[in-house]
């Protein structure tokens, strides 16, 4: 869990990492979370549709995203998760998920954190833009 | 065309039961280790009693509750083969619980145009609210698709 007494804005969070991406794993995800667009798992039908390749769909990242506040904060302590989708994340890149918070406030009750989230590559493109929520200790 | 008359359509409400094979796939396509994703006893026994679902789960069962927006695509004369994820968000009370039966209600939050680099681009903002057996609330979800005409 976060400690609310021990964070302020602008405080950058432990990073975490994933990658480099593979073309299984993107093909498990999509399996997995039921998305049936070619894009992610037909090498042909991406490239028809002008692409190099395949690509790993936003909801991957944002899953990364996921997975990184729960494990900052604790499972049942997120409230809020939002992703904007800026740029592809390809096969083989490294992504390394980026918390920095933005501010703390007690409503509700409840100790809350709110945090800036960016996923990026290992060359620094940005790939998502986000925020979270969480309840902390 | 952005056809704004759309705005505040509601689909019909549809259920969702939560099958705990579906979330332990979910969980292992991310890499997750935690036992509370994984692990029947160790679940059972832990906060939540039952199997829970990692935080972008819904996105894999709420395809069916905006089948229903199906036909709105059509109306709103989006092309499919370019529609692209263009934001999530997610609101939680809770986590989502393995063997719970959700009730998903989708309606049209926005729905506009933007000119883009390439052309005009059609914007769609899905909310889906999803409440569980006793009616409380379990998460809300707005997703932006966005179309290039």
């Amino acid at each position: 869990m976060l400690q609310f007494d021990e964070l302020k804005e602008g405080d950058a969070l432990p990073v975490h990492q994933r990658g480099p991406i593979t073309k299984a794993e993107i093909a498990e995800y999509s399996r997995a979370s039921g998305d049936p667009n070619p894009m992610h798992v037909d090498e042909e039908f991406a490239k028809a549709s002008g692409y190099p390749g395949v690509f790993a769909q936003g909801m991957l990242s944002m899953g990364y995203l996921g997975q990184y506040v729960t494990g900052l904060a604790g499972i049942g302590n997120v409230k809020l998760l939002q992703s904007r989708f800026a740029k592809i994340t390809w096969p083989d890149e490294l992504i390394t998920c980026r918390a920095k918070v933005t501010g703390k406030r007690v409503a509700g009750g409840e100790k809350l954190v709110d945090l800036e989230l960016t996923t990026e590559s290992q060359t620094g493109e940005v790939k998502i833009v986000g925020k979270a929520t969480v309840r902390a200790a | 065309m952005a056809n704004r008359a759309l705005i505040g359509r509601e689909f019909p409400a549809v259920t969702a039961t939560i099958d705990p094979e579906s979330v332990k796939a979910f969980a292992r396509a991310l890499g997750e280790t935690d036992p509370l994703y994984l692990d029947d006893a160790a679940a059972a026994s832990g906060p939540f009693g039952a199997i829970v679902a990692p935080p972008t789960y819904p996105i894999a069962f709420m395809a069916q509750s905006m089948a229903g927006a199906a036909s709105s695509f059509d109306e709103l004369g989006l092309n499919f083969m370019t529609l692209v994820h263009g934001e999530q968000e997610f609101e939680y009370e809770r986590p989502v619980k393995a063997g719970e039966t959700l009730t998903l209600t989708a309606r049209i939050h926005d729905v506009y145009e933007k000119e883009g680099r390439s052309g005009i681009l059609d914007i769609l903002v899905l909310e889906t609210e999803a409440s569980d057996q006793n009616g409380k609330r379990v998460f809300a979800s707005r997703q932006t698709l966005v179309s290039r005409r």
